[in-house]
């Protein structure tokens, strides 16, 4: 080929930009938020913040979550056109780690508050103590969270390690090592965010169940991640890096996908409503009956809409798609989205069951916003520190040159 | 890049039945080109219209033997429907509610079958799959059929099927409506769509290269019939323009289809109570499996076509490999359904649940239900290995086991849940007996659709396959270049 595309040199974090602020910024936050937070924990409000943390929790890991589940696949399908963006993915992953360590509070401190099966019984829940009794449920946290701990790191060092390769037969030998790995690691992926879904979120109502309710979880962990992915590489990119290598042709793909994803979010909601609804049967009705009152509804009504409908008309446009500000409207948006999405899955559970148990009813409490901010706050620490460790973008990855010149046609 | 790697097909043996075949290392860096040896345009045109351009008379006698014996098939199909007519779908076991499966598990089983040709036609398409082009024709044709197959289960099944029309929503004197909060009305509705938006988009892309074969026509008959397909096609910009156009929306109507028919069929069980039917993951499960079953009827036609009809140049052992990929992803999201149903059956702790769920594994029917779980979940797990995945004669058994093991699913499903459900009056167990001839009649009348659709179709989008040339790239250098290497 006659035109040689230049490979891209911006690719450090300037000493002087704001991503270099950035574990400290995030660090700040963290220490603010998860004080407020776990503080409030050992008072008595003590339900009402592991409420809180557990929707932070759920809410920032289904972004780590969802960059692994991306990275798995992109390796799986040789993809080439996500090469220039792969990286900002790979240490969103890399954070998993650290919700190993976030995850302590949510077994030591709030088991009791937040799961009812801990300490209540009845004849069903007597049936589902195979499943739901205490060691076997902290077995399957330590593999999930050690499990995505171990691959984060090998999947983000295999690939920083290419970055620093020259030669084709040591790369080679890399790449053929991660591709392996990612075929394992799919199935482990698949399983472990099923049932951590299964188990720190559907375990709020023990007694109701659905078979879809692992993939809800992964289809709005996966739209989380595209928003966030593109998010972060507008801020690279405003930041002074990665200026020709990620284009308008990279955004209208992420593009295709958070849009794509946004529907296959709104086919699994209502899929799952839909069955339950025309049967209507009352351990299933349950979980919808939970969140049509008291405010809920309010929530449970406007999903659609605000969820579907508006991110549908909005991002079905390839001119918002390419155009940098219109999709970063639309990235905000679905994040802010995910937000409610996350807390109308967590909080309609909290102060249904023990002593003084009520009817659900919405009210935001300043903790909610606390928790966020403090998991959020050390989920960017953690991210921030990352970028500014190793290169922003994969560059040695043989195939970089298909990824820069990229086009959709 | 897509195009840019012109000398890995030097090195490639010049015969091209064997060229075709031979397997490329996966590369790291580039792509294997999709099409093989130093073709120009010129030749695909010429080994697509090959076969459709031989005179009548001279049709090779083992293609007239195939043709034969499925027309046998659709004859069986016809006589078999006669005598439905004639006897009431008595002779289906319908007394019986557990017999009712027969019809449904072939309803589902074909129209599930369509949905590889909607997802590499639309979906591949909007996700710029290049290596589509080389397959997608034959998948699309198979759609067609394949819904054909599965209508003609539907509309026999009701028994009197004068009274037909009553599905549609069609103003009555006699003040009847469907009910619209049925599913199986929905099903009308999702399978007409499908059926109506899928025959358009494959006539649309056809329109180019029908065009091409009407101006090669040498004799009359063929350059009427042609002609009248081609819909007075010129190739002017303008066409092209509006061509284009016109198959993007269509992608883009055909791509929420490949979910949402499955999906209404799947809400024909999981709307209702029946455990082992009322369960939430049914939709995507169900598309997932349809997609499944598909892929593999593509693999078994596909395999031996390419190889009668000479276009391994264009159909590759990459492309194979492809689409075994994706039976290996498909195998095992409906693996993970299948799993998936059973935790929650147990986890539950919904007594009924857990019942339906044994009685699957260990009842009655453990049989079909072992005979689904190695098909559809164990045999494709072979293609995590490149040596296995790229063998021919594997993969086309692998894609047969696929078709018995959906085939397997619907069976269990159906059956299996309907056999010990609340009502111990109705409890059987259901042996088909003459419905087996109505089965392989479907099979007769597919074949024997594809087989006129081989001979008198192009099997491979001309006018799209010529777009992933080499040639066709703009930074193309032409021959001494491609010749010369780097």
């Amino acid at each position: 080929m006659s035109h040689h595309i230049e490979k891209p040199t911006d690719i450090t974090v300037p000493p002087t930009s704001l991503w270099a602020k950035l574990p400290m910024i995030g660090g700040a936050l963290a220490v603010v938020g998860l004080g407020a937070t776990l503080g409030s924990a050992f008072g008595h409000d003590k339900a009402r913040a592991m409420f809180s943390y557990l929707f932070a929790y759920e809410l920032v890991l289904s972004i780590a979550l969802g960059s692994l589940g991306f990275v798995l696949i992109q390796h799986l399908v040789r993809a080439g056109w996500s090469i220039t963006v792969r990286r900002v993915a790979e240490t969103a992953m890399a954070t998993l780690p650290l919700f190993l360590v976030l995850w302590i509070p949510i077994g030591l401190l709030g088991l009791h508050e937040l799961y009812p099966w801990t300490h209540e019984t009845d004849e069903i829940l007597e049936r589902k103590r195979w499943f739901l009794s205490n060691g076997f449920f902290f077995g399957r946290a330590g593999l999930y969270l050690v499990g995505w701990s171990v691959l984060a790191i090998f999947l983000y060092r295999s690939s920083v390690k290419i970055d620093s390769l020259t030669d084709m037969g040591e790369k080679k030998k890399v790449i053929h090592l991660i591709w392996k790995v990612s075929a394992a690691g799919i199935f482990f992926y698949a399983l472990t965010q099923s049932f951590q879904a299964i188990d720190w979120l559907m375990g709020l109502t023990p007694h109701w169940y659905s078979t879809i309710f692992g993939l809800y979880y992964f289809a709005g962990s996966i739209l989380a991640m595209y928003a966030f992915v593109s998010l972060a590489t507008m801020a690279l990119q405003r930041a002074g890096m990665i200026k020709k290598a990620v284009t308008a042709e990279h955004y209208h793909d992420l593009g295709k996908f958070t849009f794509g994803h946004t529907v296959f979010w709104a086919y699994i909601a209502v899929s799952q409503l839909i069955i339950i609804w025309f049967g209507n049967i009352p351990e299933e009705t349950e979980y919808y009956m939970a969140r049509m009152g008291g405010g809920w509804e309010i929530v449970s009504y406007a999903l659609p809409v605000t969820n579907f409908f508006i991110p549908f008309l909005y991002l079905v446009s390839r001119h918002v798609k390419r155009h940098r500000t219109a999709f970063a409207v639309g990235c905000i948006y679905t994040l802010v989205m995910r937000v409610v999405d996350v807390y109308w899955l967590v909080l309609p559970s909290y102060g249904a069951h023990g002593e003084g148990a009520h009817e659900p009813h919405l009210a935001v409490h300043w903790l909610d916003v606390a928790a966020v901010v403090g998991v959020a706050g050390a989920f960017l620490a953690v991210f921030g520190w990352l970028m500014n460790k190793n290169k922003v973008i994969a560059i040695g990855d043989p195939r970089l040159e298909e990824s820069l010149a990229h086009e959709n046609y | 890049m897509a195009n840019a790697a012109p000398s890995t097909s030097l090195a490639l043996p010049d015969d091209p039945n064997v060229r075709g075949d031979i397997v490329l290392e996966d590369p790291i860096e580039g792509r294997e080109p999709l099409v093989r040896g130093d073709r120009d345009f010129h030749y695909i045109t010429e080994a697509v219209c090959r076969g459709n351009e031989l005179p009548l008379m001279k049709t090779p006698s083992t293609f007239v033997f195939g043709l034969l014996l499925a027309f046998a098939g659709f004859l069986l199909f016809g006589g078999y429907v006669g005598w439905l007519f004639w006897e009431g779908p008595g002779i289906w076991g319908n007394n019986n509610p557990v017999s009712w499966a027969w019809d449904i598990v072939n309803f589902v089983f074909w129209v599930g079958i369509g949905h590889a040709g909607t997802l590499i036609s639309a979906i591949l398409y909007l996700f710029r799959q290049k290596w589509r082009m080389g397959v997608n024709r034959y998948a699309e044709a198979m759609t067609i059929f394949a819904v054909i197959c599965a209508a003609s289960c539907v509309v026999l099944h009701t028994g009197r099927i004068w009274l037909d029309y009553f599905l549609f929503p069609i103003p009555n004197q006699m003040q009847l409506w469907p009910n619209f909060r049925s599913p199986l009305e929905w099903d009308v509705f999702a399978v007409n769509t499908y059926f109506t938006v899928s025959l358009l988009f494959w006539f649309t892309g056809l329109v180019p290269d029908f065009a091409t074969l009407r101006d090669r026509a040498t004799v009359k008959w063929r350059q009427l019939f042609y002609g009248a397909l081609a819909l007075g096609w010129r190739g002017s910009a303008r066409h092209w323009v509006t061509y284009e156009k016109a198959y993007q929306i269509l992608a883009a109507f055909s791509a929420p289809l490949v979910l949402s028919v499955h999906s209404v069929v799947s809400f024909d069980f999981a709307v209702s109570q029946l455990p082992g039917w009322h369960t939430t993951i049914f939709p995507p499960y169900f598309v997932a499996g349809a997609i499944f079953g598909g892929f593999a009827m593509v693999q078994n036609l596909i395999i031996p076509a390419r190889a009668w009809l000479g276009l391994k140049d264009i159909i590759t052992i990459r492309h194979i490999e492809n689409m075994n990929k994706i039976i290996l992803l498909t195998g095992s999201l409906v693996g993970y359904a299948y799993g998936m149903e059973f935790f929650v059956a147990a986890y539950s702790g919904n007594e009924y649940e857990g019942f339906t769920f044994i009685n699957r594994a260990f009842g009655p029917y453990w049989w079909a239900y072992w005979i689904m779980l190695s098909c559809n979940v164990l045999s494709p797990q072979l293609f995590w290995f490149k040596k296995l995945r790229t063998n021919l004669y594997l993969s086309w058994i692998v894609a047969a086991l696929v078709n018995t093991g959906m085939w397997f699913e619907r069976f269990v499903i159906c059956v299996t849940s309907l056999h010990r459900d609340a009502l111990p009056s109705s409890w059987e167990y259901f042996v088909p007996r003459t419905e087996v001839l109505f089965l392989l009649g479907t099979f007769g009348l597919f074949l024997f659709l594809f087989l006129l659709f081989i001979r008198f179709f192009p099997v491979i989008a001309i006018s799209e396959v010529k777009t992933i040339l080499p040639q066709a790239n703009p930074h193309w250098e032409g021959y001494a270049h491609a010749k010369g290497g780097h």
